[in-house]
């Protein structure tokens, strides 16, 4: 009830300050507005679209290349402290530095084409994939690999029913930061010489002062955050009903 | 700890050798050498300094300023549900929305000047460090509580004794996790508008294909990112020992 008001009251003030404090369309423009082209975009003319669609190929390509090269990693790093510490410094320090820092260095090595993005949201994507694997892969119980044993487990069958599953929820969790970090990428990286796509269209309604549609890309994105968010949330309830059950009791 | 070590310095060796032999111009890849003669020139020069101090400087006001207000607004989050439910579908749906896609607006409010950075990184960390400090302090031991009950404190002194240092821990993750998104945030801003700093020294020398002076400020960067990591990771280690901090 409460969080209606406030959302309500929210929205109520915004509108009266942008009609009556500022009234300037280059400054900011009331939520009806901003609602109205939303809806023009998604609706009526349909250009939103593109950029959507833009956007979701290269968070895609993106994302599924992080996994596809965090995973594994995490897991060497974590079944091999040889692996472990010659990788660890560069680790550290790709991870700490912003992103940003590698954009121009990534479109120098891969052109303004959409492989430069796409190693953009991977750089971004990756590490949260690669830490969680290797985290999950290093706190499975000891009893669980004990159990294994007794069973007489080869090495390969040991990792395939006991250390792969114990980590899926790690994975799992770290795909989720993936997510959010994987969408600054996609803002991040179509900053540069794009022509489409959702932080092109953010970009370039700054540089000509389209508030609207400014809004409208703001929102979009914060909207697919959530969304993502939630998506691999639910995947997660899936994929590891063990977790609830713990949980209930 | 030496493996470490080797490792870098063995990659380095590498990527020296194999710049110098396989690459015939420096735009691709500068070789170390050469990235540390330009480092070298940059500060004799001055305009190293000028940059470092501008980005420092964005980052110190906003993220000092962002502490203040995040731990007072997280306190009466955390103590007041009325609060709490009032400020938190702006918050969430602030936190959720990537960095990147605020900056364009704010640089059209606030100018390009240095306010609309400082404005950049307080949003950022406000937000993470209020989020922590609601958490923190609806979490805390109600033992402690009683405690403070049975000394009869003043709510003042319950405040400032128990209820703040008990949510410290939590108010440094938030701190952790606004420093690099801040970061972030902050040099986003100053590439797409500024006339100093790092993030403009990053756009200058990549659009005059001056690729040492471009590695020289990536090295830079990520010496910046790993230093404050590693200043807010044992600040956590000293003020919550009973934690397993996170190797990254």
């Amino acid at each position: 009830m409460l969080k209606l008001i406030s959302i309500v009251g929210g929205l109520g003030c915004w509108h009266f300050l942008a009609v009556w404090v500022i009234n300037d369309s280059v400054l900011l423009v009331s939520p009806l507005v901003v609602i109205a082209k939303g809806y023009e975009m998604l609706f009526v003319t349909a250009d939103l679209y593109p950029h959507l669609f833009a956007s979701w190929w290269i968070f895609f390509y993106g994302m599924i290349l992080a996994t596809v090269v965090g995973v594994p990693v995490g897991f060497l790093m974590a079944l091999s402290p040889l692996v472990r510490d010659y990788v660890s410094p560069w680790m550290t320090a790709l991870y700490t530095t912003p992103r940003i820092a590698f954009a121009p260095v990534l479109l120098l090595w891969f052109g303004i084409d959409i492989g430069s993005r796409i190693a953009i949201v991977f750089l971004g994507c990756v590490f949260p994939i690669l830490i969680n694997s290797f985290y999950g892969m290093r706190v499975v119980s000891r009893d669980f690999v004990e159990v294994g044993r007794a069973f007489r487990l080869s090495g390969g069958r040991l990792f395939l029913k006991i250390l792969l599953p114990a980590s899926v929820p790690f994975i799992l969790a770290g795909l989720r930061l993936a997510v959010g970090r994987g969408l600054t990428g996609v803002a991040i990286a179509e900053w540069f010489g794009a022509t489409e796509g959702l932080g092109y269209l953010i970009f370039f309604a700054g540089q000509t002062l389209n508030m609207p549609i400014l809004f409208v890309g703001v929102a979009v994105f914060g909207v697919l955050g959530v969304l993502g968010f939630q998506i691999l949330k639910i995947i997660e309830d899936l994929a590891t009903p063990w977790k609830k059950e713990l949980e209930a009791k | 700890m030496h493996r470490g070590l080797y490792s870098i310095l063995g990659g380095l060796i590498l990527w020296e050798a194999l710049t110098r032999l396989l690459l015939e111009n420096e735009l691709l890849i500068p070789p170390p050498s050469s990235v540390i003669r330009s480092l070298w020139r940059m500060s004799l020069s001055g305009e190293l300094n000028r940059h470092l101090l501008a980005t420092l400087f964005e980052f110190a006001s906003g993220f000092s300023t962002a502490c203040i207000v995040g731990i007072v607004l997280g306190y009466l989050m955390g103590r007041y549900r009325w609060f709490d439910e009032l400020m938190d579908p702006w918050i969430a749906t602030l936190y959720s929305i990537p960095v990147i896609a605020f900056v364009p607006l704010i640089i059209i409010w606030f100018g390009i000047g240095l306010f609309s950075k400082i404005i950049v990184v307080f949003k950022i960390t406000a937000v993470a460090i209020m989020l922590n400090t609601a958490a923190g302090i609806k979490n805390l031991d109600p033992v402690w509580l009683e405690l403070s009950q049975s000394m009869r404190l003043s709510p003042w002194q319950t405040t400032l004794k128990i209820r703040l240092p008990g949510a410290l821990p939590y108010i440094v993750t938030g701190m952790r996790l606004g420093v690099g998104r801040a970061m972030l945030g902050v040099i986003v801003a100053e590439l797409m508008a500024a006339n100093a700093g790092l993030g403009f020294l990053l756009r200058d020398a990549s659009e005059t294909w001056d690729s040492p002076k471009l590695f020289v400020t990536v090295v830079l960067l990520a010496a910046m990112g790993m230093g404050s990591f590693t200043l807010i990771k044992k600040g956590e280690q000293r003020l919550a020992p009973w934690r397993e901090t996170a190797e990254w």
